[in-house]
């Protein structure tokens, strides 16, 4: 009997949840509209950004927005661009794909950004970069240099995506170049290629052990294991039990190569050469997960570090530490592939004087050559960075330096073999 | 505040046909709730075109597909299934296959969404074979680790998923208002029928069948329900429409990747869904997917502070563990009855949560019996209940 | 190959007792409790958060802070319990502790991107990157005292349940709950007591765990979570020395199909959970069938 009367209140309570919900959802987009009552010349350029603050991939979402707030206050200080003051909008995706396409349509349509910068991770890059084809933006970006980010459909057709970091499958070339030339004495016989499972993480390497093999270099391992494991101590193990004399390890963060070179001290083996893909170039971050005596030798490629003797790069430097505070090595590299990002947005605002992001498309399309921190930027058609310069960095007494390509100013020569581990 | 009134209307409406013969007059009110709720929803993207707004609204009809989907089958038959992102993710990548092997391209992909639903319903014929021979506990395991075994399908097989790179939806040459507005309706129309097909199991002898298997499989299986088939065909009906809801999401977000096309949270959300809802009930966990999705969604976005923002929604979480127990909607129609009960004055004395525990199983199909409470109630006195008092006193009324 | 092998089993069986250690907390409350605790992945990171504040701020040895990091862990086992876990009664206690868990989870997460950010850390000591050469094989210090440490807890809580009159009323409580309220166990105080000491125990899983990896953040309890969860049930319910013997032969299992294919080895122990569960569906030591189905 009371069954009727309780599926009537179940019907009632959904019914008022759905209205509730209804109204939040509207009054969300409702107070967008309010600021048109200040002129357009002294309201601030607004720029969107989702980070991933939380989740995955929260370490770097955390130094990609240190690198857009200090480009932010840099542009401010400079007096703004086309005269406005440029405020930073962002949101946190959880690195979930879900939110990260929520955020941006946020920002589009309800905080009516002018323009959007890219989040952190290829993984995220697609789907955002839809949303922003779909509305016309360009979409500018630090950190999605995975091949299929500029291959998908959406970027095929509007070709809206400008990743100013080098794409990464030709990040290692450097290292396999100065590896081939080593004389028949020097060159060591055989390498193992640990790889994790990551569209990031494998191109270089693959492409490295290609290299290599030509070059006489026996592969004794070549695996890949999940990206997202607890526990990388058997595959670190069996790298170990192979004595290679390079590892070529395809990392995605800190705790991976943390967990290999721990493993690698356990087994009392210490490659002559170590090269991995990401994390050694997280600074700070890196240094004090696997200490810094441990550091020392280990290599990683990238396009910028923090003792970069170009003059912009080093003002960055300066104001990052003013603000941080730590030394140049400690910058995670992030932060100056983020700063990039807000550095070729300026130079394509400035250069058409408008924030028509159809014009910032063409502009950036039109083979201009533009400076960044990070170094000079030319795009593609599809919006890959033509003229980024590969380095290989080495760590070397707690600091972080340029070793390749050889010659390279500001260069330290390389320490080969990698010294012992230090234990504690 | 505007939860409140709703509900007091409603009892009060119940109570006058409570005395007389005025069911019609309930129906009606109900009719006319129902109906206007379904104007709301249909002209709701008519009139917000904000991206935002819609946006998060198609995201959230996609979580009431998955979750009321997922309580057909977990809700009705008591096995909780924290491994549905398999068909999630099957769906996403037979449709993502099919549109790369095929060459389909713009709006021609919306053909393979039934074939993206009939690929999900296959892979839940094995998956259920093997999974649904084990009981509680330990079905739950098993659901998560073939639910992993499948993400690992999709990292490793790379000729066929193209492994950690994903698959990328064909791209709609739709503006961005009309796109959001047709991924709207489409997300609507599957969750109005979604909610359909559970209303019409809930109501029918198959669904009697599955709350049977729920309450007692083995005594169900004395009475000759022929448990496994049961079973199945519900597991089957989930997995092919939340195989159809993860195609859709995939071509609205543009891309699908191992992990976020199989995500363990996927399983995990769905289910609390229906838990803060009413598991078990057809409003439950469409509720709690209108409730959860856009709170999530919409608190990321408000608070700079998003580890505030987690916390909150932690917090919103445990105030709905603490005060609604059972879940919103039988808690609710539950304390509902009984303030009616008392306001009238004539009540029998254990107004207990039995009593809502009927009613709000009742609520949705209107065909709970007397010996249906029978049955929850000796389920009750059977399951780890730390209450014993409560349980004391259940266990003779079996 | 041989070596590879032995290397693998022995990875296997010092591995076996890091997870045991993490597992053997979980198997403890659902034993007792008949819940499913999502939040003891969170519990083993909050547990390594611990040990890495003391041994930051504190300079404490990564062991002596476990006198103070599983008291405390205790104390906060107990208080979720009461608060959250005891008022949830009826049929549906088992869905709502795992929303109840999983709120707790990402409360605890959001805590602890609060105090620690998000850039991972490892717990650091003077013995963590050292090994020992046994047999032909460098053994790590860090995975032997962590099995050590497994072995003496699981053989602590085995007197604990065998030979004290409060292990009797755990015991008497996971068999019957109702039958134990009738000879005077106090069921309520027995499982916030359990909970606090499955929690606290999970503080040295943190610990060992953080040691022994390439580092950790408030997110790295999702990966281990489904893990646990699986060793456990391969265990069967509430078998204690069963986890540490189950997690024994997954983590060697594991490491096996390392040798050859990394990438499929997670796959191989879910689907040897699920074979073993289809041929013995109380898990590989579970005495009772799945109680009060």
């Amino acid at each position: 009997m009371n069954h009727h009367r309780a599926r009537f209140l179940s019907v009632g309570i959904t019914a008022a949840v759905l209205t509730a919900t209804l109204a939040a959802c509207s009054s969300s987009g409702s107070p967008s509209g309010g600021s048109s009552s200040t002129p357009a010349s002294t309201k601030p350029i607004l720029i969107g950004t989702s980070l991933s603050l939380t989740g995955d991939f929260s370490a770097d979402g955390q130094a990609f927005l240190k690198g857009y707030k200090l480009w932010v206050s840099d542009v401010n200080a400079a007096g703004g661009l086309l005269g406005r003051q440029v405020k930073l909008i962002y949101l946190n995706d959880r690195s979930d794909p879900g939110q990260v396409v929520t955020n941006y349509t946020t920002l589009i349509s309800t905080d009516h950004v002018d323009l959007t910068f890219g989040p952190f991770s290829s993984l995220l890059t697609t789907p955002a970069s839809a949303v922003a084809a779909r509305n016309g933006f360009a979409f500018i970006e630090g950190a999605g240099g995975a091949p299929s980010v500029f291959t998908a459909p959406a970027n095929m057709q509007a070709h809206n995506v400008f990743d100013v970091s080098l794409p990464i499958e030709d990040e290692m070339v450097p290292f396999a170049n100065w590896v081939a030339s080593l004389s028949a004495s020097q060159r060591p016989k055989t390498a193992a290629y640990p790889m994790a499972d990551d569209p990031f993480a494998d191109p270089p390497v693959q492409k490295t052990q290609i290299a290599l093999q030509k070059a006489g270099v026996k592969t004794v391992y070549s695996k890949i294991f999940p990206a997202e494991v607890p526990d990388y101590a058997p595959a670190a193990d069996n790298v170990a039990a192979s004595k290679a004399d390079v590892v070529v390890l395809g990392s995605t963060d800190v705790p991976t190569v943390g967990a290999f070179m721990k493993a690698f001290q356990q087994q009392h083996y210490t490659p002559k050469i170590f090269i991995a893909a990401a994390g050694p170039d997280q600074g700070a971050a890196f240094t004090s997960a696997v200490g810094v005596g441990n550091a020392a030798g280990t290599m990683v490629p990238n396009g910028w570090y923090g003792g970069s003797p170009n003059p912009q790069s080093q003002k960055m430097v300066a104001e990052y530490i003013k603000i941080y505070g730590g030394t140049a090595s400690d910058i995670n590299a992030d932060v100056a592939e983020a700063y990039s990002v807000g550095q070729v947005a300026q130079q394509a605002v400035e250069a058409n004087k408008s924030l028509d992001n159809a014009k910032i498309i063409a502009y950036l399309h039109s083979d201009v050559t533009l400076q960044t921190v990070q170094g000079p930027v030319k795009f593609d058609s599809l919006g890959r960075n033509g003229s980024a310069t590969t380095y290989i960095f080495q760590w070397q007494n707690g600091k972080y330096v340029l070793v390749l390509p050889v010659g390279s100013p500001g260069s330290a020569s390389i320490l080969n073999p990698k010294p012992a581990w230090k234990n504690g | 505040m505007s939860g409140l009134a709703p509900p007091s209307a409603g009892s009060a409406a119940g109570a006058r046909h409570r005395k007389s013969v005025g069911w019609p007059a309930g129906r009606a009110a109900q009719a006319g709730l129902i109906v206007l709720a379904l104007v709301a929803v249909v002209i709701f993207p008519l009139a917000f075109t904000n991206q935002q707004v819609s946006t998060i609204a198609f995201l959230t009809l996609i979580f009431v597909c998955a979750a009321v989907a997922w309580n057909l089958f977990s809700g009705y038959s008591g096995y909780i299934s924290l491994g549905h992102a398999v068909f999630f993710g099957s769906g996403a990548y037979a449709a993502g296959i099919a549109a790369r092997d095929w060459h389909i391209t713009g709006t021609a992909e919306f053909a393979l969404l039934p074939f993206a639903a009939a690929v999900a319903g296959l892979i839940a014929i094995p998956f259920g074979l093997i999974a649904l021979r084990v009981r509680r506990h330990t079905f739950v395991v098993i659901t998560i680790a073939i639910f992993f075994i499948f993400q690992l399908m999709a990292f490793n097989l790379t000729s066929f998923t193209n492994g950690t790179i994903g698959l990328d939806a064909p791209f709609l040459l739709w503006d961005p208002v009309s796109f959001d507005q047709r991924f709207y309706y489409m997300a609507l129309t599957l969750a109005l029928g979604t909610v359909a097909i559970s209303w019409l199991i809930k109501g029918s002898r198959f669904g009697l069948q599955l709350r049977a298997i729920r309450d007692d499989e083995d005594r169900a299986a004395s009475l000759g329900v022929r448990a496994m088939p049961v079973k199945l065909t519900a597991f089957v009906i989930s997995g092919a429409i939340t195989g159809l809801a993860g195609a859709l999401w995939f071509f609205f977000i543009n891309q699908v990747l191992p992990q976020s096309g199989f995500d363990p949270l996927f399983d995990l959300t769905v289910a609390l869904m229906a838990f803060l809802g009413g598991l078990g009930t057809v409003t439950g966990p469409m509720l709690g997917a209108l409730i959860i999705e856009p709170a999530q969604q919409y608190l990321t976005t408000q608070f700079s502070n998003s580890y505030l923002s987690q916390i909150l929604l932690g917090a919103l979480f445990l105030a709905v563990v603490l005060f609604l127990p059972r879940g919103l909607i039988p808690t609710v129609a539950a304390k509902g009855s009984g303030w009616l009960e008392q306001r009238r004055g004539r009540q029998d004395v254990p107004a207990t949560a039995e009593d809502g525990d009927g009613g709000a199983d009742g609520a949705d199909a209107g065909i709970g019996s007397p010996a249906e409470a029978g049955t929850s109630a000796a389920a009750d006195a059977g399951s780890g209940d730390t209450s014993a008092p409560a349980a004391t006193s259940k266990g003779p009324a079996s | 190959m041989g070596t590879e092998l032995t290397r693998a089993v022995i990875n296997g069986i010092l591995g076996g007792g890091i997870y045991a250690l993490m597992a053997v907390g979980l198997t403890l409350i659902f034993g007792v409790l008949d819940i499913i605790n999502i939040a003891q992945g969170v519990m083993v990171i909050l547990g390594a958060y611990l040990s890495y504040a003391l041994s930051v701020h504190l300079h404490l040895d990564l062991f002596l802070g476990l006198l103070i990091t599983v008291p405390a862990m205790f104390v906060i086992g107990v208080i979720i319990q009461v608060a959250f876990i005891r008022p949830l009664h009826g049929s549906e206690r088992t869905s709502m502790s795992l929303l109840a868990s999983y709120a707790v989870a990402i409360i605890i997460e959001g805590a602890l991107y609060l105090f620690f950010g998000p850039n991972y850390v490892t717990l650091n000591a003077p013995y963590v990157n050292k090994s020992i050469s046994m047999l032909g094989f460098h053994l790590p210090y860090i995975d032997l005292y962590g099995f050590a440490l497994a072995v003496v807890l699981v053989a602590a809580i085995y007197v604990m349940l065998y030979r004290t009159t409060f292990g009797r009323s755990i015991r008497a409580t996971m068999q019957d709950r109702t039958a134990a309220m009738l000879v005077g166990v106090d069921v309520n105080r027995v499982a916030a007591l359990t909970y606090g000491i499955g929690v606290a125990v999970t503080a040295a899983g943190g610990m060992i765990f953080g040691a022994s990896g390439g580092g950790f953040n408030p997110n790295s309890g999702y990966d281990l979570i489904s893990r646990l969860l699986a060793l456990i049930i391969l265990a069967g319910l509430g078998s204690i020395g069963g986890a540490l013997v189950a997690s024994m032969f997954m983590l060697t299992l594991e490491s096996i199909v390392d040798i050859w294919q990394p990438n499929w080895s997670i796959a191989v122990f879910y689907a040897a959970l699920v074979l073993v569960l289809l041929i013995k569906p109380t898990g590989l030591f579970g005495r009772q069938a799945a109680r009060a189905q």
